[in-house]
């Protein structure tokens, strides 16, 4: 599969280029004449965004994207996107912006531009209860699995390097099945969702052993949406602050949102 | 988490309508260019025998994936925007050219030399003796690869969920993922892409059959 990450690597470069053509840069005038926003959100990422049981997208981004679009008094139409697909449909044109649980990192913020965080993912390490795993050197030798491209398969394999065999999976659902049925020692994975998905497994006798970061996440925007990037900071601050955030977050995490720092 | 509801399983019925017309429209498609580059492959001129070559060298040789991309993405950055279901219909409709284009190459050169002399002799230019003595050989002996590429066909359209395109299987990934239950769901979806392919492959081995019976001297 490397290739496939390298050649949308290229494409994405690609997209970069052509963004280069006459700005379509969306301003907030822009999208308050048009009378409609069109956020890009992730529906196969639980709670964060998922399909809810009428079908339709849902979840704690979804929840926010509908927020914004109050506060902006515009239709908001949610184009659902995949996470290797989030930055191309981004830099086409085809989404103003996206709230996907993006993690705010310095390498893609080469290329896209962040809001100050609105939520943060928690990120895990599970593994079966008779196994002794309290730190990151105890994975040593172990096959740990992870979703691919995430930010704790970048993590773990920058700190631990070959003393770790990662196994990449396309989703989170084929990561977490993965240690249960046994094909890997240990997964770093979403905390929410394991502690969910092994309870509804009681036989796996898998439990959460060390939190492996905190990862804020931001809106994500073109570089070039300096405009509307002064907005949606001033959305994310004005709602943190009014409890608005907090009470989406307990919605679908059942605990307060946790001190996000701000940039 | 939640529990899977009878309107997951609508919504993947649901889904399946978007693969099969995806599916339909990429073989009418497909079967456009395939037949203009199957003809541009067998011509006399070597100028387009040598573009046709090309072409199926280009789509063969890349994968589908990064075709539907480029031509999703590519469209946006030449300045037109082609939306995922006409990007999906016309990537899979060059991609599809190409591999019919050369199955059906092979079948309309499988027609035995003696009946295009013989047909030359009739007096019988380009065009009559195409659609009167070649291609009608030529479909018989086309129908089981063109069925077994079409089946594969149906399969390969999930690759469009790159392109932000909820098909059948990205459907199954959608609901899978809210609801952790893959046996279930991907059991479903299988069961689905088998009612969708199997009647194809029935139908080309009856047609095949026919066939057989009224050229059998």
């Amino acid at each position: 599969m490397k290739w496939l990450t390298r050649m949308l690597a290229a494409l994405v470069l690609l997209a970069c280029l052509a963004t280069i053509r006459p700005a379509k840069a969306q301003t907030i005038d822009e999208i308050l004449s048009r009378g409609t926003i069109n956020i890009g959100v992730l529906v196969d990422l639980p709670p964060y965004g998922i399909l809810n049981d009428k079908q339709e997208p849902d979840g704690y981004d979804i929840d926010v994207a509908r927020l914004m679009g109050t506060y902006l008094g515009v239709k908001v139409n949610l184009v659902p996107l995949t996470s290797p697909n989030r930055i191309p449909f981004l830099l086409t044109n085809k989404v103003d912006l996206i709230v996907a649980t993006f993690g705010i990192t310095p390498e893609r913020a080469k290329q896209v531009m962040f809001s100050i965080p609105y939520s943060a993912i928690e990120n895990v390490v599970f593994a079966g209860k008779d196994k002794k795993v309290a730190s990151l050197d105890d994975l040593k030798g172990l096959r740990v699995g992870v979703p691919r491209g995430t930010v704790q398969d970048v993590i773990l394999n920058k700190t631990l390097g070959s003393a770790v065999k990662l196994a990449r999976f396309d989703d989170d659902p084929s990561t977490y099945q993965a240690l249960l049925t046994g094909q890997v020692d240990a997964i770093a994975e979403t905390g929410l969702t394991g502690d969910d998905f092994y309870k509804n497994h009681p036989e796996g006798n898998i439990e959460r052993k060390f939190i492996l970061l905190q990862q804020p996440n931001g809106i994500t925007m073109r570089k070039d949406q300096w405009n509307l990037h002064q907005w949606v900071n001033t959305f994310v601050y004005f709602t943190k602050n009014n409890g608005e955030l907090n009470a989406l977050y307990e919605k679908w995490f059942h605990k307060p949102l946790p001190n996000l720092p701000v940039f | 988490m939640r529990q899977l509801n009878a309107g997951d399983f609508e919504f993947l019925l649901l889904a399946t309508r978007w693969t099969i017309l995806l599916s339909l429209y990429a073989a009418i498609g497909g079967g456009i260019v395939g037949l203009a580059i199957a003809l541009m492959r067998t011509s006399a001129s070597a100028a387009l025998r040598w573009i046709a070559i090309g072409y199926i060298r280009v789509f063969q040789g890349t994968p589908l994936l990064l075709q539907l991309f480029l031509v999703f993405f590519g469209g946006d950055m030449l300045g037109i925007p082609l939306g995922a279901w006409l990007s999906a219909i016309l990537g899979f409709s060059l991609n599809a050219g190409a591999f019919l284009g050369e199955i059906w190459r092979g079948s309309i050169q499988a027609v035995p030399n003696g009946q295009i002399e013989a047909a030359k002799a009739l007096g019988l230019h380009y065009a009559p003796r195409m659609l009167r003595v070649v291609l009608p050989q030529a479909s018989r002996i086309a129908i089981p690869p063109t069925v077994g590429f079409l089946v594969n066909l149906i399969k390969s359209t999930s690759l469009a969920a790159i392109i932000g395109f909820v098909e059948l299987t990205r459907a199954g990934q959608m609901l899978n993922n809210a609801t952790f239950r893959p046996f279930v769901i991907f059991g479903i979806v299988s069961a689905i892409y088998f009612v969708l392919c199997w009647p194809l492959t029935v139908t080309s081995r009856r047609l095949e059959r026919r066939l057989a019976l009224s050229t059998r001297r």
